[in-house]
């Protein structure tokens, strides 16, 4: 597929072939850090200090590089589709070939970061559990109850990095096999006909 | 097929697969990682310059060095969690495919350090609310703004512990009178003498 750039974003990519291919490589440089770690308007100054452009224009192309390449990665482009993408900007040969290099260094790193962004819902960490007897409390002496402790660890949905989150429950042995069951059960789920079915078309 | 050592389950494909890289370490390269990771499992912090260093020879990249550590890691706290004896560990192993001399360091290593292992895993198993410290006062009240002569002790009682839910630290304040605390106390040593009888 072809990407469709806007009349805007070929505005801002039209400084690109104006500057030598090292600073087009430096952009790219500050692209990738741009999407790592976001950006100050300290880098800009001084690229534009040195270019001796203003600073939006500056900031215009690093952008739009950086939109060039989330957009291709978004869609995995081929090499062909990118420099088909890429002819209508009208660059010359060597940049399309210094834009595709970047493309195809970046492309696997862009995608993780991408797969990261949308949020999720709390997942499974680790589960931490104790088994206990109950022999007496202070109103009963002589008592025999078992009991299931379980920590459980949640990554909080969005960065699997950050703080977990904790559940603690108790339960007896006739729940914890009624889990049990309930939870192999969903695992057998994935092993019937229809699941298969879908899973194949998927693959 | 049953391995005592993964608690009478199937061994994991990953450990199976890992087993092969361990493979190519010397075997004296293994018995040092080994003990590095043996010091990782016990808290006496894992030297990684030391591990890429010995796994240097055998051209691991970064993800193999991660890959042995953890299956070492796995092998360890498995065998100490279902307390398996070195032989049966090293049988076990030998036929998950580990050449002989590589079993006979590793299963040397957990040997020594069996005891140390079950213990810090018995330290780490799950508790909830852990009392760290408690410390009392003894005040005698004298007067008050309800009643001019007062007369009683009072016992301020803190107790620090860690939070069921959170973990982390929390302090309670409590201030006892004296026949609550003599029920208290006896409670306490009713329960005491249990936990006394059971040991």
């Amino acid at each position: 597929m072809l990407l469709v750039l806007s009349e805007e974003h070929k505005l801002h990519l039209a400084f690109l072939p104006k500057v030598d291919t090292k600073v087009v490589g430096e952009f790219g440089r500050i692209t990738m850090e741009f999407l790592r770690r976001g950006t100050s308007p300290k880098i800009y100054e001084g690229a534009a200090r040195k270019l001796c452009v203003p600073v939006e224009i500056v900031q215009h192309g690093v952008e739009g590089l950086m939109f060039l390449m989330l957009e291709s990665s978004k869609h995995m482009l081929t090499e062909v589709d990118f420099l088909d993408s890429v002819l209508v900007l009208g660059f010359d040969e060597e940049l399309n070939q210094i834009l595709l290099q970047l493309y195809l260094k970046h492309r696997s790193q862009i995608r993780s970061i991408l797969s990261h962004l949308p949020s999720s819902l709390p997942s499974y960490h680790n589960l931490e559990w104790r088994l206990d007897v109950q022999l007496a409390s202070r109103s009963c002496c002589q008592q025999v109850i078992p009991m299931l402790t379980m920590r459980l660890l949640l990554t909080r949905g969005y960065d699997s990095h950050s703080d977990y989150s904790s559940r603690v429950l108790q339960t007896d042995p006739s729940t914890l096999l009624y889990l049990i069951s309930t939870l192999e059960e969903a695992l057998a789920a994935i092993k019937t006909s229809h699941a298969r079915r879908i899973l194949r078309n998927i693959k | 097929m049953r391995f005592r050592f993964c608690g009478d389950l199937d061994c994991p494909d990953w450990v199976l697969a890992e087993i092969s890289t361990l493979a190519k370490l010397s075997s004296v390269k293994m018995k040092l990682l080994c003990a590095q990771v043996l010091k990782d499992l016990l808290d006496e912090g894992i030297d990684y310059d030391k591990v890429t260093k010995l796994t240097a020879d055998a051209k691991f990249e970064s993800g193999d060095i991660k890959a042995s550590v953890a299956v070492l890691s796995f092998i360890f706290s498995s065998a100490a969690k279902h307390d398996v004896d070195s032989e049966s560990l090293s049988s076990e192993l030998q036929q998950l495919g580990l050449p002989k001399e590589h079993t006979t360091g590793l299963c040397k290593s957990y040997e020594d350090k069996h005891s140390a292992l079950q213990d810090k895993l018995r330290e780490t198993s799950l508790r909830l609310g852990r009392l760290e410290s408690v410390s009392w006062r003894v005040d005698y009240t004298l007067s008050s703004s309800e009643l001019m002569e007062v007369n009683e002790p009072i016992i301020q009682l803190k107790l620090e512990a860690q939070g069921a839910e959170s973990g982390s630290r929390e302090t309670t304040v409590v201030s006892v009178s004296a026949d609550k605390f003599r029920v208290l106390l006896a409670e306490l040593k009713q329960a005491q003498a249990m936990m006394n009888a059971l040991q």
